[in-house]
């Protein structure tokens, strides 16, 4: 690997001529360089390949030997297992469902009141944002008991309403897609406000296509942040069918703590939908979070 | 005559205040209402909710209990000694995740920065694990960790013989402290690398002429003008920090005995495990109040440099 990196470095010199005292200390600088980030790259992604490695080992294969980095084994015995015995199929389904039905209510919501701050004067508007930008600020650990008993006292304990309702209104999705609203053109909505149009029409028709990047991002965050939410499922369900797969997976290795490699099986099931989100959105997932932190 | 009147009425109609004029902003309500209503459900009352229950004995079972007053402060701060331990834990947890990881993503991101081939691979890399569910990366390191996992086979090549990490009660906090680093430096690397983005090269061109090293220019220029990123970075890390929870729960349960014992980890055993809600509320206040006042002096200490 870092020899491969030589190789890929020594043009890069050569575009930046003599720029720096000692060109050779530059060269070595930058290879010691390029050799640590590589380094630390293989310690980001080693786990992963542990994952991968002991996922396709079998029970046999794992028993025999559970720490090599070279498997002696290769059968989909342990993936079959943890999807259809383990029960993480159902698991899965149940994540997806939930991550689904809040990435669309909780953007719809979001842009609809971010619409609202941006777009549209009314009495008290201002004192509405900034109290939505307050709750921002609160722990979860202080709302934690009282959504419980709240969701509790609506009778929805227990229930996928339950599971996804709190996760409807963000105060964060909404500050972000106000600001992004705030740059689009006053003059196309005035253009169609003219010929007649309705805010919600404004809304559907001109705002929501033009601000797609921006909603796509918040979706994204969405789906990450709720697939991996983990202690308010724990709290609000107690029926083991309806467990999305970080707390099914928690349960399936309680069951199975004798035989890790089915652990690691179900933990490569469950990575792999976010893995994908993530290649085809990656470009969505730096650009929110170069956003967030300038914005601090 | 009457045309004056009649312009003197067009006049104030025209500058009728907003509130009188209800077709125009009714639109906004409407559009914000199920957002607001939402934002009001779930934190203006859960938090007034929150501090009610603080100042009972409240049981779900039995839907209610006594009023106690303080009394729920009280035993948290003077009879229970577990709290006195889970806030120690808590805070030996955020005094290694957020200098470990605020360093360690700056010193990436100036690496990252610099490198003009793969810049984009090593990002995606270091960022990966930040959308792995901290449960399955927690499962993984629960068998990096095992007395005859990758750690101690590696300390083994040295003729040492590791420890038990997550069981031994020294060794178990820092474990906690290594993994939690290793997740979620790559989102605060791409936070950085943003923050690098902005400085203007004039600034380093300017130090260059000046006879400025790479280490000055690191020092003088790079590390002042990226304070309010540093800022947003400790403040969003020390938050998160004392709300750990998930890695401590799959690792270690908060053991060996207490030494992992977060404060969250407390609060959901006190609230759904006991059922003691109103201890627990008065628990997650007393969280709040350190978060609070620790956020406040970074923000303090800041300011400070500012000025100077």
């Amino acid at each position: 690997m870092s020899q491969q990196s030589l190789t890929h470095v020594s043009p890069s010199t050569a575009a930046q001529p003599a720029q720096r005292r000692g060109a050779a200390n530059f060269h070595l600088g930058t290879v010691t360089m390029y050799f640590l980030m590589i380094v630390l790259a293989l310690a980001m992604l080693f786990p992963y390949y542990y994952l991968m490695v002991n996922a396709f080992k079998g029970t046999r294969g794992f028993a025999a030997d559970p720490y090599s980095l070279i498997p002696k084994t290769f059968t989909l015995e342990s993936i079959l297992y943890a999807w259809d015995t383990g029960q993480i199929s159902i698991y899965l389904g149940n994540s997806t469902i939930y991550a689904t039905i809040v990435v669309v209510v909780q953007t719809f919501i979001s842009s609809l009141a971010a619409y609202a701050f941006a777009r549209i004067q009314f009495p008290g508007r201002n004192l509405l944002f900034m109290g939505i930008l307050a709750t921002m600020m609160l722990p979860y650990s202080v709302l934690l008991i009282p959504t419980y008993l709240i969701i509790w006292g609506l009778g929805l304990a227990n229930t996928i309403s339950g599971v996804v309702l709190p996760g409807f209104a963000s105060a964060y999705g909404i500050f972000m897609l106000r600001q992004f609203f705030l740059n689009i053109p006053m003059e196309l909505e005035d253009a169609a406000r003219i010929d007649g149009a309705s805010r919600l029409r404004i809304y559907f028709q001109i705002i929501l296509p033009l601000a797609q990047p921006a909603l796509v991002t918040i979706a994204i965050f969405t789906f990450i942040g709720e697939w991996s939410s983990f202690i308010w499922p724990l709290v609000v369900l107690s029926n083991n069918k309806l467990y999305p797969i970080t707390v099914g997976i928690a349960l399936f290795r309680g069951e199975h703590s004798m035989y890790y490699d089915r652990v690691f099986a179900a933990s490569l099931l469950a990575t792999l939908p976010l893995l994908f989100v993530f290649f085809v959105g990656q470009r969505y997932i730096i650009g929110g979070i170069s956003l967030t932190g300038l914005k601090g | 005559m009457t045309m004056q009147a009649k312009i003197e009425k067009v006049g104030p109609q025209r500058s009728k205040p907003l509130w009188q004029q209800p077709r125009k902003w009714i639109a906004g309500y409407l559009f914000a209402g199920p957002a607001v209503l939402l934002l009001i459900v779930f934190s203006l009352i859960s938090i007034v909710v929150s501090l009610y229950l603080s100042f009972f004995d409240y049981d779900i079972i039995a839907r209610g209990g006594p009023f106690v007053g303080l009394g729920n402060y009280r035993e948290a701060l003077f009879q229970d000694e577990l709290f006195w331990t889970a806030l120690w834990n808590t805070a030996y947890y955020a005094a290694g995740v957020v200098p470990g990881i605020t360093i360690f993503a700056f010193l990436l991101a100036l690496a990252g920065h610099k490198v003009t081939y793969g810049k984009g691979i090593f990002r995606t890399i270091y960022f990966l694990p930040s959308i792995t569910p901290i449960v399955i990366i927690s499962l993984i390191w629960v068998w990096l960790y095992s007395p005859g996992g990758m750690f101690n086979q590696f300390l083994k090549l040295f003729g040492i013989s590791g420890p038990n990490w997550l069981m031994e009660a020294p060794i178990a906090m820092p474990s906690v402290i290594i993994m939690s680093i290793w997740v979620h430096v790559g989102y605060y690397v791409v936070i950085y690398l943003a923050g690098l983005a902005d400085i203007p090269p004039d600034f380093y061109d300017a130090a260059k002429v000046d006879g400025a090293n790479v280490w000055q220019e690191i020092l003088f220029i790079t590390v002042p003008l990226l304070r309010n990123v540093t800022l947003f970075v400790t403040v969003t890390l020390a938050i998160g920090a004392f709300q750990v929870f998930t890695q401590i729960y799959i690792m270690t349960l908060g053991g060996p005995g207490s030494a992992t014992t977060s404060m969250q980890l407390l609060i959901f055993r006190q609230g759904f495990q006991y059922f003691r809600m109103g201890y627990a509320s008065a628990l997650s206040w007393l969280l709040f109040a350190v978060i609070f006042v620790l956020v406040a002096i970074q923000l303090r200490i800041t300011r400070a440099e500012q000025i100077v």
